[in-house]
């Protein structure tokens, strides 16, 4: 159904925040009309405009998987003006949310397959719905083993540590390497960069989707090691970014070709981004 | 269809009562331009132009439109949309402008996300058009499937015969219209001027100097991005300045910001915004996917003659011939597509 009022966020007050590292806050949301918390309707990654009221609003991935609750949870690493002034908002202050916004991952074809997740950076927020829905007790039946490879440039960089250490290694056939980029004083776990590492660790393509979501330049050396180990361009997955204003098809800026990120994106397999000009 | 016939003589009563019981925009001059705004009678209407300088895109898609207010009052944030829209009658719009307009509609009530503030515009707006009684050096209208006396989209269309205005009703909105000023809309002579219209339309398509012809163009460009053709001479002597999207009627990229008006309350505006510009694209994380005018012009030409087309099924350009007019270093769409066409030839 086509929704006319669009363009205006809903008030929504704070009610946690993570500080995941120096630059990283994972911020917890919830809509002060519980009614529309209710109906929100988020699926596995799409995203929302987010408004700090006076400086604007900005696209932010929805982090959480709609099965951990009525909340929203957004990953914000401090880059420009809007998000250095959401670093400074505190627990209980309000702010504007529209959405949810996107395709979303495939999740219902994606069942009964095995899934391997590589994230670089602060592209773990994105999947992390996924990840989340996958791992959760409601649907958990419904995938195969669900591997974790994610990669930070450093260890104050590795966003939800605990998921990672605690959380998700607890659940039932998982797997989760983690790697930095350089030798670090206290860091036990595996250095390199995320490619050489999915080499190392080498997933089989047999029933077997990757969801891959990081740096251009850490998917550029990522997608040949994904064909090399056998993975058709179908079995691949990613998300994308893009510079966005209205999140609905319309202020222009998003398009790769005649397709729009926000409502046509922002998740598209390898063998769709192939179909596509080379402009992002 | 229905027709009427307005004397020309009565054309100040009808200007001033709509500007009595309507919002009326029309074109005017101010200073060196001719532009639509909003008028309070006929001695403010221009009635003898060519096209404005700035389309009356802006009827829908103001060039800066409050979406909402803000307001923090103690421990609640309200979120307060403006009134409701006025009734309005754009007058003398221009067959290629009103096609203009139709080419906003897909975009602004698309299928999953309206606009409530383009759609309350265009809902409670009557379109009268005013057929071209000349053909410009820059117009071509007529090869993006318009023409100077095309009623297409209009409520009502107006074509200047002699000391008369040959009144096509194109649909209900416009034939209400009629029916409430009935006694400057008569039917007497329709007919006569009906023909005098057909021979006006046939006189004016002849007179077009720009030779332009689309076909085949769309599927050179659908499966050739990389053209070397847009390194060439477009992308050397763009100055960015983005004149062709403010000028162009089918340009509907917009940004969207806040405006504070106080430490706890202030507006989210949206206003035009240009492709043209390196900022458009610019990610927070400094990524720009399209970093110079090279890949810049490649958009904007390919989202007029392509993108849209493959979006929404209509050409994104109707032939005004505004950008290449008003482009301070003669980028020239109707060039773009006729070198394409002979690039076409060796890929």
């Amino acid at each position: 159904m086509s929704n006319p009022t669009a363009l205006t966020p809903y008030p929504a007050t704070i009610t946690k925040i993570d500080v995941e590292a120096s630059d990283t806050k994972t911020f917890t949301v919830v809509f002060d009309d519980p009614e529309i918390m209710e109906n929100f309707g988020n699926q596995p990654g799409q995203v929302c405009m987010l408004s700090a009221f006076g400086e604007g609003e900005s696209t932010i991935s929805i982090t959480s998987s709609p099965t951990r609750g009525k909340f929203l949870e957004f990953c914000v690493r401090r880059v420009g003006r809007l998000t250095s002034v959401l670093h400074q908002m505190e627990v209980g202050q309000k702010i504007g949310v529209r959405g949810p916004y996107g395709n979303g991952f495939p999740y219902e074809t994606m069942k009964g397959k095995d899934l391997f997740f590589v994230g670089g950076g602060s592209a773990l927020a994105p999947i992390r719905s996924l990840i989340d829905y996958a791992l959760s007790e409601q649907y958990r039946s419904d995938y195969g083993k669900v591997e974790i490879l994610y990669g930070a440039r450093s260890m104050d960089d590795i966003l939800f540590k605990s998921d990672l250490a605690e959380r998700w290694p607890k659940i039932h056939n998982t797997g989760i390497y983690t790697t930095i980029d350089r030798e670090e004083e206290g860091w036990k776990g595996h250095v390199g960069f995320v490619p050489s590492y999915v080499e190392e660790v080498a997933p089989s393509p047999e029933n077997k989707i990757a969801i891959v979501a990081g740096p251009p330049i850490m998917i550029k050396f990522t997608l040949p090691v994904f064909a090399k180990l056998g993975f058709k361009d179908d079995q691949i997955i990613t998300t994308l970014e893009m510079r966005m204003k209205c999140c609905l098809g319309k202020c222009g800026r998003c398009n790769i070709g005649s397709k729009f990120i926000c409502v046509d994106g922002p998740v598209f397999s390898l063998a769709q981004l192939k179909q596509m000009p080379q402009e992002y | 269809m229905e027709s009427r016939v307005v004397n020309k003589g009565q054309i100040s009563e009808l200007l001033d009562k709509l500007a009595k019981d309507y919002n009326l925009i029309a074109p005017i001059k101010e200073e060196t331009m001719t532009l639509f705004r909003r008028v309070s009678g006929a001695q403010d209407v221009l009635l003898d132009y060519n096209n404005s300088d700035i389309s009356p895109k802006g009827c829908f898609l103001p060039q800066n439109e409050k979406t909402f207010s803000y307001m923090y009052t103690g421990d609640t944030l309200e979120i307060n949309k403006p009134e409701g829209v006025q009734k309005t009658v754009l007058f003398g719009a221009r067959p290629c402008d009103i096609k203009a307009i139709l080419t906003f509609d897909p975009v602004f009530e698309g299928v999953k996300f309206g606009d409530e503030y383009y759609s309350n515009k265009r809902k409670s707006t009557v379109i009268i058009g005013l057929s071209c009684s000349k053909v410009l050096s820059t117009c071509f209208c007529y090869a993006m499937g318009g023409g100077p006396c095309d009623g297409t989209g209009s409520d009502l269309l107006l074509t200047e015969i002699g000391d008369k205005y040959y009144v096509e009703v194109n649909t209900e909105k416009g034939k209400a219209l009629v029916d409430a000023y009935s006694q400057i809309f008569s039917s007497q002579g329709a007919e006569q001027l009906a023909k005098d219209k057909e021979e006006l339309a046939k006189k004016l398509s002849g007179e077009f100097v720009r030779k332009v012809d689309l076909t085949g163009v769309k599927e050179v460009l659908d499966g050739n991005f990389e053209l070397p053709y847009w390194d060439g001479d477009n992308a050397k002597k763009c100055i960015g300045c983005g004149t062709c999207t403010y000028v162009c009627p089918t340009c509907h990229c917009f940004d969207i910001f806040d405006y504070p008006t106080g430490d706890f309350t202030g507006d989210r505006l949206r206003c035009w915004d240009s492709c043209m510009f390196p900022e458009y694209t610019l990610e927070a994380g400094g990524h720009n996917p399209r970093p110079t005018r090279k890949e810049r012009i490649r958009n904007r030409f390919m989202h007029k003659i392509k993108y849209h087309l493959d979006r929404y099924n209509m050409v994104g350009c109707v032939g005004c011939g505004r950008c290449v007019n008003k482009c301070p270093v003669n980028i020239d769409i109707t060039k773009i597509i006729n070198d394409l066409k002979e690039v076409a030839q060796n890929v």
